[in-house]
């Protein structure tokens, strides 16, 4: 049969948001692969210019909905290097708790995509199921599930209630348990494990040459987590170990986002324990004047905002740089030589947040 | 019976012998064979009959059918429906 | 060796009902003085006629209507419940459950569930592609429908609730599901749809390599039972095993405990179930090759996998699980008629839906195979498997131990 060019997407069932991946096919085997995007493109770096530092926030939440929370606090670093301001020590472990919380339920809706894109259908409402805790819990710290909008230039929005740390541990034991119980599910499981090992190779010196960061980097084996390696809030002083496997293939990746998951309840744990009480916000100045730029671990890499500002309220500049926007980029060397059937392997474990790529 | 039978039976294979469209030609082979094994029925040996259907109707037409989708040329990029080789 | 509910057989108390009903229209005929028209109503034909049509009707009323619905019923609750939420729940709800109030019909157990996404499919319009093959369109649910049916014609549920008895029974229900894959392609070509084409091809390649080690595995069985006969095979597993109790089902020897593990796999693989989902994965290229098909005609072939999941565990049950054997109760005499408390249609309805609940449960927890993975596992595994399990029931049966 001949290679012709097959369009997937940018309506279809199972990707996970609009985009357009043309595949060259050649019968079942795959020759080469483009992805197209823009389809979800908002506007959000013009917006950005015409608004107020505070209320930029309300956007850069909506960047990659699933994990808003880390966007968000992204550029509120960004904007807090660029007034030279330093926020209360609280606000600081306010923000890493809720970074983790949303870390771990970000990291649940790729678990709950990619078991439903793998066809173990069951694991969606597992996963979904266990992501509710973790909304309910950004709920009693933000008021709102999704795009909560809780930090702020100088803090976070408000404090948490008194037994929140009763809540959270009850909440993370819990998870705990069933996080073993889905381990257990897909890991030994043979058919999954014929599904997403030897697929989708990416080796080191690929991953880094491209750009790739974040999971689908610590999964080719390269020990880079930007929590550790540039430190920003209080990561250097808690008690944490990155997730790094050496396979390169999307089991390995897989692996490294379960463990980065039971990470996070560590670090949530510890900094409960660790909080100061005091103030957890303090009032920025309302005009800036400089370029700053801030890099952060977002859930799915290596989140950098730059952002200038020329003496005004609003910033004249944001520039946004997402993670996955530069791992699109390694997807056709990772899908060249497989079968069509492995396209939903490969993008499901690279968990594509199409909010962030078109910004 | 024996009459039916065999009026169908060979309406079918006139009809694979003569269709315009390969697949269509498939299917009329299928009815033929299936009316076969009707006429084995008929002269009492029913297990000719089901190993007629089960070997005959159940994987002749399917190898006919791959053998017709997997050496076309142009295979994708034209209608199927009015394809005549 | 009573103990079936009907007791004369299924044909039987349709030709008593037959009688009576032309013997009604007989009598109305005569009063009307037409005696003629009257006995003619009454001649062996016409009573032999209509015996079978009201049988065939009885037949494929249960199977389509009674036992389709409550596999359906069962495989929606049953993953509802793998996967912790209630499920279907559209039925006329306990009148003493604590929130009953009257009309409230989202409560119940669920059973009308089915019957209205029946008739939400009845009523939708039935959309052909114009450029599609109206021939074909049009025969491939048909050949897929009237392949289903005509599984149930042979297959017994009972010693005496069958309706013909076909010396060939188990040949017959093999031949009936080789049809399938045939209708498929056709079903997917004559959508003239790309992805369609090669969803229909990669069914129809899967299901024919998974009908070779089906086959063998019946090969297997048949040495050892000496017969086609599904009421044969049936008989010879009620016989106890080697002096205990239990009676000699054929899965408890050991070649046909490969055996059964191999018909099991390639079961779930011809009723095109996850694990091997690829013709309907909905992830993939191919959104499978029902896709041109709206309203009924979709109705039936969705419904109708099910009815093969039925059709198929039923063939297991007879098999390799002993059929209707049970203990049945003895015998309360209702007007001189022993009616059994646990009858023998009880017994394989249970293993039925046991052996379909197991199916459903394995479905809804194992992701999918991939295409070449599929065929891999058939051709390199299965056979070689299936072909050892026909040596060993040779060899068994010429040392005679079993």
């Amino acid at each position: 049969m001949a290679e012709f060019w097959v369009n997937m997407g940018p309506q279809h069932p199972m990707t996970h948001g609009l985009w357009n991946l043309r595949i060259k096919v050649d019968g079942e085997t795959i020759i080469d692969a483009e992805p197209i995007i823009g389809y979800l493109h908002r506007g959000v770096e013009k917006i950005s210019e015409v608004r107020e530092f505070q209320k930029v926030i309300v956007l850069t939440d909506r960047l990659c909905y699933v994990s808003s929370i880390t966007w968000s606090h992204a550029y509120c670093l960004a904007v807090e290097e660029l007034m030279g301001i330093e926020i209360p020590e609280r606000g600081k472990y306010l923000r890493v708790i809720s970074l983790e919380i949303q870390r771990i339920a970000s990291h649940l809706m790729w678990l709950a995509a990619f078991g439903a894109d793998i066809g173990l259908l069951t694991m969606l409402l597992y996963a979904l199921r266990e992501r509710e805790l973790f909304l309910d819990l950004i709920e009693i710290m933000a008021g709102l599930r999704l795009n909560s909008n809780y930090t702020r230039v100088g803090g976070v929005r408000n404090d948490v209630p008194a037994d929140f740390e009763k809540s959270c541990q009850r909440v993370i034991a819990h998870f705990l348990k069933k996080l073993d119980e889905y381990q257990d599910l897909m890991e030994n499981s043979k058919t999954f494990l014929m599904r997403t090992q030897g697929i989708g190779k990416l080796s080191k010196e690929d991953a880094i040459n491209w750009g790739v960061t974040g999971p689908n980097l610590r999964g080719s084996g390269a020990d880079v987590d930007l929590r550790r390696t540039i430190p920003y809030e209080v990561y250097d002083q808690i008690d944490w170990e990155p997730a790094i496997e050496k396979d390169c293939d999307c089991y390995a990746r897989s692996i490294v986002r379960m463990r980065e998951m039971r990470e996070s309840c560590r670090i949530v744990l510890d900094a409960l324990k660790k909080m100061p009480p005091g103030p957890y916000r303090m009032k920025p100045p309302r005009r800036a004047e400089g370029e700053a730029f801030r890099v952060t671990e977002d859930s799915r890499g290596e989140a950098l905002f730059y952002v200038a500002a020329d003496g005004d309220d609003r910033p004249y500049r944001v520039k946004i740089r997402s993670p996955i926007f530069c791992t699109l980029a390694a997807v056709p060397q990772m899908m060249r030589g497989h079968k069509v059937a492995d396209v939903v392997s490969i993008m499901g474990s690279i968990d594509i947040c199409v909010g962030e790529i078109d910004k | 019976m024996f009459l039916v039978f065999s009026a169908v039976e060979i309406v079918g294979a006139i009809l694979t012998v003569t269709s315009k469209k390969l697949v269509r030609a498939a299917f009329w082979l299928l009815i033929t064979l299936i009316t076969i094994s009707g006429i084995y029925i008929l002269l009492r040996a029913e297990f000719v009959a089901l190993i007629q259907i089960l070997v005959y109707a159940g994987a002749v037409p399917v190898l006919l059918l791959f053998g017709i989708m997997l050496t076309r040329k142009k295979m994708l990029e034209e209608s199927e429906t009015s394809e005549a080789k | 060796m009573s103990g079936s509910l009907l007791t004369p057989n299924l044909v039987g108390l349709c030709r008593s009902l037959t009688e009576i009903l032309l013997g009604i229209v007989k009598a109305i005929f005569d009063a009307l003085s037409l005696p003629g028209v009257g006995s003619w109503f009454v001649s062996p034909g016409v009573v032999v006629f209509f015996t079978y049509l009201i049988a065939t009707l009885v037949m494929v009323m249960w199977a389509a209507l009674v036992n389709l619905l409550s596999v359906m019923w069962v495989e929606r609750k049953l993953y509802s419940r793998i996967q912790d939420r209630r499920g279907i729940m559209l039925g006329v709800p306990w009148p003493w459950s604590k929130k009953y109030k009257r009309g409230m019909t989202n409560l119940g157990w669920g059973f009308l569930q089915n019957i209205a996404d029946g008739v939400k499919l009845l009523q939708k319009e039935n959309i052909t592609p114009a450029s599609a093959d109206k021939l074909l369109f049009h025969a491939a649910p048909a050949i897929i429908v009237s392949s289903t049916i005509m599984v149930f014609a042979v297959l017994p549920f009972s010693e005496n609730f069958y309706y013909t008895k076909v010396a060939l029974g188990v040949l017959f229900v093999l031949a009936a599901l080789s049809l399938g894959p045939f209708a498929i392609i056709l079903a997917g070509y004559s959508s003239n749809n790309k992805y369609t084409l090669i969803g229909g091809l990669r069914a129809a390649a899967m299901m024919l390599s998974y009908e070779i080690p089906l086959i063998l595995c019946v090969v297997a069985v048949v040495l050892l039972s000496g017969t086609l006969d599904p009421f044969q095979m049936v008989a010879v597993q009620e016989r106890p095993l080697m002096g205990t109790i239990v009676p000699s089902w054929n899965v408890f020897s050991p070649p046909q405990m490969l055996g059964f593990v191999i018909f099991f796999i390639a079961l779930v693989a011809e009723l095109e179930r996850i694990p091997f989902d690829i013709p309907e994965a909905d992830a993939e290229l191919v959104e499978g090759w029902t896709t041109e098909y709206g309203g009924m005609r979709f109705g039936f072939l969705f419904g109708f996998k099910w009815l093969r999941a039925f059709a198929g565990a039923g063939l297991l049950v007879i098999l390799y699980l002993g059929g209707w054997n049970g203990p049945v109760f003895a015998t309360v005499s209702v007007l001189g008629y022993p009616i059994p408390i646990l009858p023998q249609e009880f017994w394989f309805l249970l293993k039925t839906y046991l052996v379909v609940m197991v199916i459903i449960w394995i479905s809804w927890s194992i992701p999918r195979v991939r295409a070449d993975q599929v065929l891999k596992i058939g051709w390199n595994r299965l056979i070689p498997l299936a072909l050892l399990t026909i040596l060993g029931a040779a060899v068994f049966k010429t040392m005679g131990w079993f």
